[in-house]
Parts: structure tokens; sequence; C-alpha cells
């Protein structure tokens, strides 16, 4: 047993839980089949759309004049919202945030809540705060559900309880209904039908994210497959939105260049199920719709990462696709990053946002393959932000020391000199490389080193240098 | 909470940040422009096949009528949620349904009632009928302006979704149906929707239905203005 439920808490034991998450043969065979079921379907889905680098080439471009002058931008989303009756609350931190929303809910004299998936939410334990004042929220997205009635956290930004079986859900799912119901997709997800329909006709207020915020209109964007966003924003008389402060997008016409990647990158599909564009509360006439709507924008650190090196982490449209691609992520699952956000994306936020010296292993949790970069439909550089965020960490008092850093110098100058370094090479072959030239891997290395071969071998050098070769046999 | 010191801060690291701007390539107007090859009309229900609806292409409202029949049989629907839309008009829906024993909420019997019985009755629907404002033949996506009339959970909370789309409605790209939309008189709730509702939350294996209509039907007529007169 484990000190801390990495499936319920967030931690930052990484090392412990990636440990666990790799013994874990139910997480692996799901994990396994991500590349397979996703990656396939993603890669038809880009193929379906000619000139796709321009394309995410132009939502980045969006994304980096909005932030130069992302003031602006909000104080005009601030304007449109209000101009169409709706109400703007500006949150510092997630502290505030979370007592603007239960503020709201209390001057209605509401208990009952549902809530659509947000990430943004979780970001500030929305759910735990409300339980606080005796208000418990539902969850309606069928993943979301699922995680909520099991205690869990999300282990994808797109799919919550990707890490759990059939079986796992049908179990979950039993105890809550409490009768034993089949291992079954559909059943399981008319079960829940059912239990979330009578949750939403009785709701008094609705909760959701935002995907985009439209400047120039006022109008806030959600996408789901499943039509619970729209189920929580039609039904309930309030609806109350939140957001970070990067979500805003200037223009209407910018819309569409995002929803042409969006759905690709998350899910390969060219068109998420449903994109609802709601331009403020109902208007004269209409019967459905929230009579009250709610915009709650949040900083939560924002601005300190907008006004630095990893500025570019604001680009970020919570895809998940960066998580698919990533061969770390696909071998831990989501719960061993700690916190929040997970995968390659979650390895440079969750630092940002909770502090780099205790999550100090997270930019070392990726091979720097650039798999996450190329899967990301508006191009974040993330391995550079992961070398960055290496490099402020060496910075650092108590990190690395003499040898290490002796090592290094050690290092450059060889490769600085060509004669330094045919010398070395020369060395390395007639020693190490002899030794080993029967085995060819090291299994222990000594000292300092030695963490290289704990847990993998050292490939040996060869016993031949390659130049030497060449000279031998290349020449032909 | 602070309106002006939030704002202050931003627009503070806004103008820090600009330092970090990343490099960016030259992007031609019309990029990601798609569209649709040949006849719109068969390219819109080829998408709406394949994001798992059923798309019927019909000559004539005759035709349409006659679709709408099967559908209200196949599904032994009780009771419609429909929109009052012009193209729902030209069929003749309120008739057909009456002549099918069909119960009929549209928003001139819903508001006379509570809104308590207007929620059970809405509720209980067995099938949403609607037309649409625009359809996307690229990606086979229905948008659906919400305005009285065109309720917005006529097409979201019965587990049955049937939409009757008219060619004119048909543009071929994402983009031209933006081009249609004022962003200065946009409508309180817009929806884009492209196939039944789906999960694929166990597994990562699809489920339709979890929410929304887990049927979805797009009846497109090929010809309405060739229809007999009135």
């Amino acid at each position: 047993m484990t000190k801390v439920d990495y499936l319920r808490s967030e931690h930052h034991e990484f090392l412990d839980a990636s440990a666990e998450a790799l013994g874990n043969r139910n997480l692996q065979a799901i994990l396994g089949r991500l590349g397979d079921t996703l990656g396939a379907r993603n890669k038809q889905a880009w193929a379906e759309l000619p000139n796709s680098d321009l394309v995410r080439e132009r939502a980045r471009a969006i994304k980096d004049e909005t932030l130069a002058e992302l003031d602006k931008h909000l104080e005009t989303l601030d304007a449109s919202v209000r101009r169409l009756g709706g109400h703007v609350h500006w949150a510092d931190n997630g502290e505030e945030a979370c007592r603007a929303i239960l503020e709201i809910i209390q001057s209605h004299g509401a208990s009952k809540v549902v809530k659509s998936k947000s990430m943004t939410s979780e970001e500030i334990h929305l759910n735990k705060a409300l339980e606080k004042a005796g208000i418990r929220p539902v969850e309606t997205d069928f993943g979301e559900y699922i995680i909520q009635v099991a205690g869990q956290r999300p282990s994808h930004i797109v799919g919550p309880a990707l890490h759990l079986s059939k079986d796992q859900v049908a179990e979950i799912l039993s105890a809550e209904a409490g009768e034993n119901l089949p291992s079954d997709r559909e059943e399981l997800a008319a079960f829940a039908r059912r239990r979330l329909r009578s949750s939403f006709a009785e709701a008094e207020v609705g909760i959701t994210g935002v995907n985009f915020a439209i400047a120039e209109t006022g109008t806030i964007v959600l996408i789901s497959n499943e039509g619970n966003a729209r189920l929580t924003t039609s039904l309930p008389k309030v609806h109350i939105a939140v957001m970070g402060i990067e979500k805003v997008i200037p223009r209407l016409a910018d819309l569409p260049v995002f929803l042409k990647v969006l759905a690709r990158a998350a899910t390969g599909q060219k068109q998420s199920v449903y994109a609802s564009m709601i331009t403020g509360p109902r208007r004269d006439g209409e019967i459905d719709g929230p009579e009250e709507f709610h915009l709650v924008i949040l900083d939560n650190g924002r601005s300190r990462i907008l006004e630095g090196p990893l500025r570019e982490s604001l680009f970020c449209i919570r895809c998940g696709a960066c998580l698919n691609a990533c061969p770390i992520y696909r071998n831990i699952g989501g719960h061993a990053y700690g916190g929040v956000y997970a995968g390659p994306i979650g390895a440079v936020l969750t630092p940002l946002y909770d502090g780099l010296a205790r999550n100090e292993h997270l930019p070392h949790a990726s091979s720097l393959c650039g798999a996450c970069q190329a899967a990301c439909p508006v191009k974040i550089a993330i391995p550079e932000m992961l070398v960055k965020l290496r490099e402020q960490l060496h910075g650092e008092p108590g990190q690395g020391g003499w040898l290490e850093s002796l090592a290094y110098r050690t290092w450059a100058r060889m490769l600085r000199s060509p004669w330094l370094y045919r010398a070395a090479t020369w060395l390395a072959t007639r020693t190490i490389g002899w030794l080993w030239r029967k085995k060819r891997w090291i299994n222990r290395l000594p000292g300092k080193v030695g963490g290289w071969t704990k847990t993998r071998d050292f490939p040996a050098p060869a016993a031949e240098r390659f130049r030497d070769w060449w000279q031998r046999e290349g020449q032909q | 909470m602070n309106r002006a010191a939030f704002l202050s801060r931003v627009r503070e690291a806004a103008q820090r940040g600009r330092a970090h701007r990343v490099h960016l390539h030259e992007v031609p107007d019309g990029t990601g422009y798609v569209g649709a090859a040949g006849d719109l009309c068969e390219a819109l229900a080829a998408e709406v096949e394949a994001v798992g609806g059923s798309a019927h292409v019909v000559n004539d409202r005759e035709g349409a009528r006659a679709a709408l029949n099967d559908l209200l049989r196949q599904y032994n629907a009780r009771s419609a949620y429909c929109w009052q839309h012009p193209v729902l008009d030209r069929l003749a829906l309120a008739e057909l349904l009456r002549e099918e024993n069909v119960e009929t909420h549209r928003h001139d019997t819903l508001t006379a009632m509570t809104p308590a019985a207007r929620k059970a009755r809405i509720l209980a629907a067995d099938i949403g009928i609607s037309s649409v404002d625009v359809a996307i033949a690229e990606t086979g996506t229905l948008v659906v302006c919400s305005r009285p009339g065109q309720e917005r959970l006529a097409t979201l909370l019965p587990p049955v979704h049937v939409a009757i789309v008219d060619a004119h409605q048909i543009v071929p790209d994402l983009f031209d149906a933006f081009e249609r939309l004022d962003p200065l008189s946009l409508a309180s709730n817009i929806a884009l929707i492209t196939g039944p509702s789906k999960t694929g939350d166990i597994e990562l294996q699809l489920t339709t239905g979890v929410h929304g209509p887990g049927k979805w039907h797009v009846i497109v007529i090929r010809n309405a203005q060739a229809m007999h007169v009135d």
C-alpha cells in the first residue's frame, strides 16, 4: 500500500506514482490501446484538412496576437457580456472564483447544481469549495460522472475516466445504482442518462467552463460530444461560466479556425458533435435557456506566466493531443503527474501554477522527442519549455553540485576540440569498448552515474571507432 | 475581484510578454477552406452518415413527408417537440402529425402552459423535429439558432432528432456558415450539431445517446421549389 492514493489526491511523488502505474496491468492494457485507437483517428482527420500545418499556424497566430493585447480583449469581452445583460466577475485566484460562484448560487437560494466538465473548475477545486457549503454539484459529463461517483481525479484532459476498464466502471456505477449493472457500455451509458436526466430536470444552476470566449460578441463557446454542456446551459435558470484569461479570442471570424483544429487534435473528429455558442441569457419570447448569465474570469497565476518566457503555454486549448502522443504519458497515465493537468502540457503547467521546486521531476518526465509539439493544434514548443524549466531548476541552489558541473564542462571542452574528441574516443574504444566487446551493455555503473543502470542498461562504446571503420571499409 | 486592478496587472504582463512573442509564418487567406465537391445534397448526406447519423435525400416535399412518416412509425412516436419554421410549415407538418395521432408541442402551445407543465411535456417527448439555419456539407454539420419557435431543447432533449433541410440552406464549408452569421445580431444560442450524441468515455469505445439524441436523422429536400403550388 502506498501512503498517498494517487487516484484521489494530488501529490508530488512522481517517481513512486509512476512506478506504481507501470506495475498496474489493467492501466497498462488501457494505455496500450491509446495510440492505436486515437492515434489512427487523428492521423486520418488531419489528412482530410489540406494545409493543416498552415491552419494550425493561423490558430497559433491568433493566440499570439491576442495575448499581446490581452487586457484590451478582456475589456471588450466584459463590455459585450454586460451589454447583453450578463454579469462579469473578476477573480485573482481560485479562492476568489469559488467564493464568487458560491455567492451567485446562494443569492438564488439554490442547492441543485449541475456541471459540465471543466478543467478550470478542477484547477480551482470548485467542487470541494461548494461541498463545504453544503452544495454537491453533479458532474454530467459521463466520464466525469463516473469518477465523481468513485471519488477519483480525472486522468486525462478529454477522457477523465480513461484509466478505468469497462468492468471497473460497471462496479462503480452498480454501487451507485444499488443493483448489479452489466459490463456493457450501452447499458452503463443508459443508466447514467437516466440518472443525470433527473438531475438536469431539477437543476437550478448550471456551471460550465469555456473553450473560447469571443470578445466582440460576448459569446462563450462550449465543445462537447455528449450534449451535457448544452443541457447544462439550456435547462437551469442560471448559467455560470468560468474561464481563464487566456480563453478570449478577439473576433467571431477567429472561431472557425479553432473549430477546424480542436476536434481533429482531441478525438480525430472533423467536428465535435456539439459546439454551443452562447451569447447572453435568453431573449424576450424565448422559452428555454438561462434567465441569468454570469462569467467568472480567472487569473490564478496566468498573468505571471504571460510576462515570462513560458508565455506560449497560454496558447493551450486543452485538447489532450499531447497526452495521447507522449511516450511517457502512454506508459504512466495521468495520475502519476500529480497535478490537475497531466501529460506534456501538464509537465509545463503544474510547475508554473504549483511551484517548480516541489514538482522538480515533471520537467524531466519527457524524452524531448517532440511528439507533443508535432501533435499540438497550436504548435506549442513544449520540449523547449521543458528544457527552460530544467535550466531554471538547475540554476536553483542545492541542485547539481560541483562534480556534475565539472563533468559537463569537461564534456563541452572535449566536443569543442576535434583533437581532444579523437583522443577521447580512441581511449574509450580501446578500454571500455574493448572490455565490453562481447556483452555490449553495461548493467552497473559506479557512483553517482549508477542511477542510470538502476532501471536499464547502459550501451558500451563500440570496440572500434566509426572513423577507423570508415577508413578501412567505407572508401571503396 | 477589482476589475481595474485586475486589468492593469494583465496590461503590464501583456506588454512585458511581447518580448516573448513567437515567430510566425505567413498564412495565405482562405487557408483551411475545404468545401465539398459535386452535389451539396449528396455531400451533406455522405457526411451525415459518416458521423453516425442517417441521411434521407428526397426530391420534393412529398418525399420529405413520406420519409418523416416512416420515421414516426419506426420509432412509434406518440409525442413530438417541434420548431415553428417556414420549411416545416411548407411540409404541413402540423397536419401530418395530427393524421398520425402524434401529440405536438411547439412554441405556441407551450407558452400557454405553466413552466412546470411545460418541462414535464418536453422531457417526455419521443421525437424532436426541426429545420436548420444553415447546414455544412463538408462536415455534415447542422447550425441551429435559438429564437422563439426555434427552441434549443427541441434538438436536444428527445431521444430522436429529425432535421429537415432545404437544399438552399446548405453551404460547402464551415467558413461559409460563419460568413452568414452577423456578429452584431447573434442569436442567444447557436448550436453546431454534427452527429448523434456520443461518448468515448469507457475504454475509448464509441457509445451513443448518453445525453443528447442517440438517433439523428437528416432529411434533405433536393428541390423544394419545384413542388406544386399550394
